[in-house]
């Protein structure tokens, strides 16, 4: 099933709003790594954080005790239904969908609630902190927000977890009752996450993200929100009406690795199934892991011609976020028929990227990969028609 | 009482079979354990021994032993490396799978609330306490929600399967049944397995005592004199499969899906709307999906958790909609297990249709004065079960409900 997309919104390390942070990437623009200490140990990390401009006039009830995470999916989610033109009321509130995609969910709120227990006791466990740990507050926050009465999942997973979210929207929009989905995926940064991927080994003290390089020196977390809003294509001209002409059109399943050295393999697949018209470019999810040797395998045995922009090096990695900025920027690429530059890149890789900011004019097919560290691997084709 | 069914004259859906079945939960290791439980009515809650509850109202819980749950992998190493989440779901995999070793699923939708919480939690506690960290990376590595349906995965099927992890909170499990359903009944997929696992953890625990929504006492839904609920843990699975390939192939039918309802009630992130409108609106959805009315159901698994809010509202929805349905909420028997709680209750329903019993609510003494329902008070007893309707409603105001049905009924 193809679905047309119809509108889009964003909250990253480089600001918010889907065309000024495109500008900056553009001009290869790089988010500025923040400190994060902890009193817990020592040691301090750094995260490429949202500045706190990005999310000024955010101000509704439901989310004045909400942690940064459901701030950034609401704050995604509305830029994205505004472009729509969708408003949802008591007329389509049951017409629309909304699937969230999270990794680490509301890890802030989740640490200061089990500190108090471990500090203080179980009898000083918060009442107020506990539902914001749940994986799906931040879904039930934007669907109380904008009055959205039916179909609402969070699905929960790696890096990969966007683009599963967006092939379970295509399952969900087979339903004929349903207008259109809306699509978040949202992550916060806390210390104890950067402590845990560090212990992982995949987490680097300090940027930059070296996309495909040999070294696998790691990652640097990031947090923000990706939005997009599906609609059926028979809506597509409506979509049309206001500037998108762009349709997912696959969503493949995804697989999972069950050794690292089986990534490869499986993305191989992946991207095969999706290319059964050649890509014209590729956004990967490269980030400075181990993950990005079988992406660039993958990427140049079955689609050596594609050029590959990978954004990770200039926003970090948002994991549960990292999937929707991907098709983001996916969508924005075939919009404006250029990609930015990939920054940080070995001399060394023979992958073919955009290494400067690179013309993809008459550009109609395009290939996201999210490659997650933790088993799942996804993938979906969007076209330009 | 509502009469929601109607022809529309459209190409009738796929009809859905389940064709195996997997279950571990306080009740039991597998399915002929959890019926003996449930025609005895066995109260299996007992007092927490995983972690200390010295601070908190509520001090039991329904609990799964570890050792034979431990006992499922045959690798000393690997067995020590996984999570108890991980242990459940492979032995609820390996019993479904056991019934139908040549089936391969498409896709794998499973609902979970917490993951492997409580290595996350030994991770922050030796931080914190300057603990041993040697077994960090294992503890970080084995947290995520996906791992446990991964590790079932490569251990009991040995294949690849694209996996779908869903955290409704409370409704995950029916939610991931229900998403199931409708990927087959659409045709997009022939053969998916689905279900729930949560694991009992120190954070939830304790997150649910903080609400006082977790009672000291013995959890007793529906009842008037109710005081909160208890926590459980386990893992269920079923395999889903198109009814014609199935019958084709000579594949077991247990019992159809043949409806699912989902709704958001947006009324507030803990607590259900007291009208009982987002219930309501749930149990309609999946009586239209079926489309059949309410009074052909012959038996109602509730969500009952035991709690002042949760039980009057679902009480009223369920007296809005039914006309003396039996009623009843094995929560009361074995905890409430999250994330499982929908899968384990679709199999209790599955148990119910091929058995033709109404599992019991046990700790049930009188109910509410306002609230008219039919509970299966405190012991099981035979009936004539054809369809079957599995409520489950969660944190953030998520609704869901299922519908079963026996086979040929």
């Amino acid at each position: 099933m193809s679905l047309a997309i119809a509108g889009m919104g964003w909250v990253t390390p480089l600001g918010n709003g889907v065309d000024a942070v495109w500008e900056r990437l553009l001009h290869g623009d790089e988010a500025s790594a923040t400190p994060i200490a902890e009193q817990l140990r020592d040691r301090s990390y750094c995260a490429f954080r949202v500045p706190e401009s990005a999310l000024t006039g955010l101000a509704h009830p439901r989310l004045r005790r909400a942690s940064l995470i459901s701030r950034f999916a609401a704050s995604a989610g509305l830029e994205a239904l505004q472009a729509a033109g969708v408003k949802v009321d008591s007329q389509n509130a049951g017409r629309i969908a909304l699937i969230f995609a999270v990794s680490n969910g509301g890890v802030i709120y989740t640490r200061r609630f089990y500190r108090d227990v471990v500090e203080s006791g179980a009898q000083s466990a918060s009442p107020l902190l506990f539902p914001e740990t749940v994986f799906n507050a931040p879904a039930s926050h934007l669907a109380a927000i904008l009055g959205v009465t039916g179909t609402t999942y969070t699905v929960v997973g790696d890096g990969a977890v966007g683009l599963l979210a967006i092939k379970m929207a295509e399952d969900v929009m087979t339903d004929q009752s349903l207008d259109y989905c809306l699509v978040v995926g949202t992550e916060e940064i806390d210390w104890l996450l950067c402590d845990a991927y560090r212990r992982w080994r995949l987490l680097r003290s300090e940027p930059p993200i070296e996309p495909f390089s040999k070294r696998k020196r790691g990652m640097i977390l990031s947090e923000g929100a990706g939005a997009i809003v599906l609609a059926r294509l028979s809506r597509r001209s409506a979509a049309e009406g206001r500037g998108g002409s762009i349709t997912i059109e696959r969503a493949h399943p995804g697989g999972c690795y069950r050794r690292r050295t089986e990534a490869k393999e499986i993305l191989m697949r992946i991207v095969r199934d999706l290319s059964e018209i050649e890509p014209d470019f590729v956004v990967s999810s490269a980030n400075g892991t181990f993950i990005d040797h079988a992406e660039q395998g993958a990427l140049e045995q079955v689609i050596p011609n594609a050029i590959t922009y990978a954004p990770k090096p200039a926003l970090g990695e948002s994991v549960g976020a990292s999937g929707l900025w991907q098709v983001i920027l996916g969508i924005q690429a075939l919009r404006h028929g250029e990609l930015p530059p990939v920054l940080h890149v070995d001399p060394n890789t023979s992958l073919r990227l955009s290494r400067s900011r690179t013309s993809v004019q008459g550009a109609r097919e395009a290939i996201i990969l999210s490659s997650g560290v933790n088993q799942q691997v996804a993938g979906l084709r969007l076209a330009l028609s | 009482m509502a009469q929601l069914g109607s022809t529309t004259g459209e190409e009738a859906p796929a009809r859905i079979a389940v064709i195996a079945a997997g279950v571990v939960s306080p009740l039991g290791f597998g399915l002929t354990e959890t019926l003996g439980s449930l025609r005895q009515g066995r109260d299996c809650v007992t007092a927490v021994t995983r972690f200390s509850v010295a601070q908190c109202r509520c001090k039991t819980a329904g609990q799964v032993a570890d050792d034979r749950l431990l006992a499922g992998v045959d690798k000393k190493l690997r067995a020590q490396r996984l999570h108890r989440a991980s242990h459940m779901m492979i032995q609820a995999l390996r019993e479904a799978m056991t019934q139908v070793p040549e089936f391969e699923p498409e896709l794998t939708v499973i609902g979970t609330t917490s993951g492997g919480m409580s290595y996350g939690e030994e991770y922050y506690r030796s931080l914190r306490q300057s603990g041993n960290l040697r077994r960090a990376p294992t503890w970080i590595a084995n947290y995520p929600a996906q791992k446990p349906v991964l590790d079932a995965q490569e251990e009991v099927l040995g294949i690849s399967v694209p996996c779908q992890v869903i955290a409704n909170a409370c409704a995950s499990g029916t939610n991931a049944i229900g998403h199931g359903f409708e990927c087959v009944r659409s045709g997009r997929y022939q053969r998916v397995l689905t279900g729930g696992y949560d694991a009992l953890s120190e954070l939830v625990f304790t997150g649910f005592d903080s609400l006082q929504a977790s009672t000291p006492e013995k959890c007793r839904p529906f009842d008037r004199h109710r005081a909160g609920m208890v926590l459980g843990e386990g893992a269920a699975v079923l395999a889903l499969e198109n009814l014609e390939l199935a019958r084709a192939r000579g594949a077991p039918v247990l019992a159809e899906i043949i409806g699912y309802g989902i709704s958001t009630d947006n009324f507030h992130i803990t607590q259900p709307n007291p009208s009982g409108a987002g219930a309501r609106q749930a149990m309609e959805r999946a009586l239209r999906s079926a489309q059949i009315s309410a009074d052909e159901v012959d038996y109602i698994n509730a969500h009952g958790t035991a709690t002042i809010f949760n039980d009057a509202a679902e009480g009223k929805a369920i007296s809005a909609l039914f006309n003396g349905v039996p009623v009843s909420s094995t929560k009361s028997m074995m905890g409430h297990s999250l994330g499982a709680a929908g899968a384990v209750e679709a199999v209790v329903c599955l148990l119910a249709l091929q058995n033709q019993l109404l599992p019991p609510n046990i700790n049930f003494g009188a109910s509410d004065d306002d609230v008219d329902l039919n509970i299966v008070a405190n012991e099981s007893r035979p009936a004539v079960v054809r369809t079957a309707l599995s409520n489950s409603f969660g944190f953030g105001g998520t609704n869901a409900s299922i519908l079963l049905r026996r086979v040929g009924a």
